[in-house]
């Protein structure tokens, strides 16, 4: 479990997280959801320990964040993180050679589930084709954590349908994802939980499923009465 | 250590070319050098022996031998060295922001690699170390070469031969480049490592908090500068004279020391608990 907890992060004199809390469970796709600029990538790049948070615990299985702890997880951000001349097949490359768990049969899935050539270069694909790069190279490692900051960001429609089946596979069964996204109504039937922020506080977390059966609301008419 | 090595690997094929242009440079730009200032030399000759009937003897006391220092304190010979020079002091920078600024966000990957984040801090500062000595090594590789072609240009007796040794014997500046002996070499090579020590953990600084880590990291700089040279600065101020040579050497290599592991230490703390991306 990826226990977030008290969490603050301040910029020079802004502060982004207030003492932001939530948790996400293997099994479960929670998803964080906030305006722009309310500091869900800072959520995520805090959990990676790629921003330094002032206050507050990150708590992977029960652990705090140190290098055993990081190995868990996966960070799927919302741009390409390999070297804009390297090809697709440098980059699985790169990734066999430093990661333990990097699991070569899943990465050729990929390849094949996404319909990426290996031999394309990284600076030539559109970005559409380099998010699904990027999940490739994340979801290919297998840990038990997956984090995806914003992975529907200015991607066409056939793209995010071709990434929203990634969702309802193999490929993420028994993971704890945490994802944040503008795009809700695209992966609305397949969240677990909803975690809203507004100025740098969780102003609800509630489970999507529970909204739906309970109250009838969907994730969008929950964000409606919060956010309006 | 694996994944050490396996990050020096690719750090090293990512200066490739650039290391590659500048022993292209090299080469091209002292052999080019060579050849012009014998050419001169030999026009010289023409001018004066065989055109003007000056004897040999007359033409050697008034112009003197060619010899191989006249050629390495040219333009050609010290430009190419200053380039090297300038392309590794460039690089020392941009080994940490290339992948951090513009479009690369390859300091996502590097810092989320399932190893110590010194492992990094080390293969950059390894990978500058290593272009440093090819440099070093190719130019005294270069350096018989380049005597042998002046010897196929220049007759014996116009010349004077010099070695390596004796070419670095009578040109010092040279010999802070390549050193004159094993722990001249030693010395040089580790202040060396030791400024780019402190360089990256000033840039790391930078990283971490921005402008105030300019600030921070200058303010690192100099004082790390200044406690790695603080017995100097006591033995001419303080002391006059009060330490044996071989003391303040000793000295000196006891707070280099100091600062080199401050230096890693600090750099660690900053990638693991205040780098952002």
């Amino acid at each position: 479990m990826i226990e977030v907890i008290e969490v603050e992060k301040s910029y020079g004199r802004k502060k982004i997280l207030k003492g932001i809390s939530f948790t996400a469970k293997k099994g479960e796709i929670t998803c964080l959801i906030g305006m722009n600029g309310v500091g869900k990538t800072t959520v995520l790049n805090a959990i990676m320990a790629l921003t330094p948070i002032n206050k507050g615990k990150i708590l992977i299985d029960g652990s705090p964040l140190d290098k055993t702890a990081l190995e868990k997880i996966t960070f799927i951000p919302d741009t390409i993180t390999m070297l804009p001349k390297m090809t697709i097949a440098e980059a699985m490359e790169f990734m066999n050679d430093f990661y333990t768990y990097w699991n070569q049969e899943r990465a050729n899935e990929l390849l094949g589930f996404f319909r990426l050539n290996r031999k394309d270069r990284i600076s030539s694909l559109s970005k559409g084709n380099a998010a699904k790069v990027n999940l490739l190279l994340g979801l290919a490692l297998d840990v038990d954590y997956v984090l995806m900051d914003e992975p529907f960001s200015g991607i066409d429609m056939f793209s995010r349908e071709e990434i929203t089946n990634v969702f309802t596979s193999h490929l993420i069964e028994n993971r704890a994802v945490i994802i944040t996204t503008h795009e809700v109504g695209d992966i609305e039937h397949l969240i677990d939980k909803v975690v809203l922020l507004d100025d740098g506080l969780v102003t609800k977390e509630f489970s999507a499923e529970e909204a739906r059966e309970n109250e009838g609301k969907s994730v969008i008419d929950v964000m409606r009465e919060v956010y309006q | 250590m694996k994944n050490y090595l396996k990050l020096v690997n690719f750090e090293f094929n990512r200066i490739a070319k650039l290391f590659a242009v500048l022993l292209g440079i090299t080469f091209v730009m002292q052999m080019i050098g060579v050849i012009v200032k014998s050419r001169q030399y030999l026009n010289i000759i023409n001018e004066n022996v065989f055109e003007a009937m000056m004897s040999k003897a007359q033409f050697l006391e008034q112009v003197g031998q060619l010899s191989f220092i006249d050629i390495a304190r040219s333009i050609w010979f010290i430009a190419p060295i200053a380039i090297c020079a300038a392309g590794i002091g460039f690089y020392i920078f941009l080994i940490w922001y290339r992948d951090w600024i513009g479009k690369n966000t390859f300091a996502y990957r590097l810092l989320m690699l399932p190893t110590s984040r010194l492992n990094i801090f080390y293969a950059k500062i390894t990978t500058i170390l290593m272009m440093i000595i090819g440099l070093v090594a190719f130019q005294l590789f270069l350096i018989p070469i380049e005597m042998s072609v002046m010897k196929a240009m220049v007759p014996d007796e116009f010349r004077h031969d010099l070695t390596v040794n004796d070419l670095l014997a009578s040109w010092p500046e040279l010999s802070i480049i390549i050193g004159s002996s094993i722990g001249e070499f030693f010395l040089y090579y580790g202040s060396g490592f030791l400024v780019v020590s402190i360089l990256f953990t000033s840039i790391i600084l930078e990283r971490s908090f921005g402008w105030k880590g300019i600030m921070a990291g200058v303010s690192y700089s100099v004082l790390a500068i200044a406690v790695w040279l603080l017995p100097l600065f006591l033995q001419e101020f303080v002391l006059h004279g009060f330490f044996y040579p071989i003391e303040l050497l000793i000295l000196e290599i006891i707070m280099g020391l100091i600062v080199l592991t401050a230096s890693i230490w600090f750099s660690r703390f900053l990638l693991m608990k205040k780098i952002t991306i």
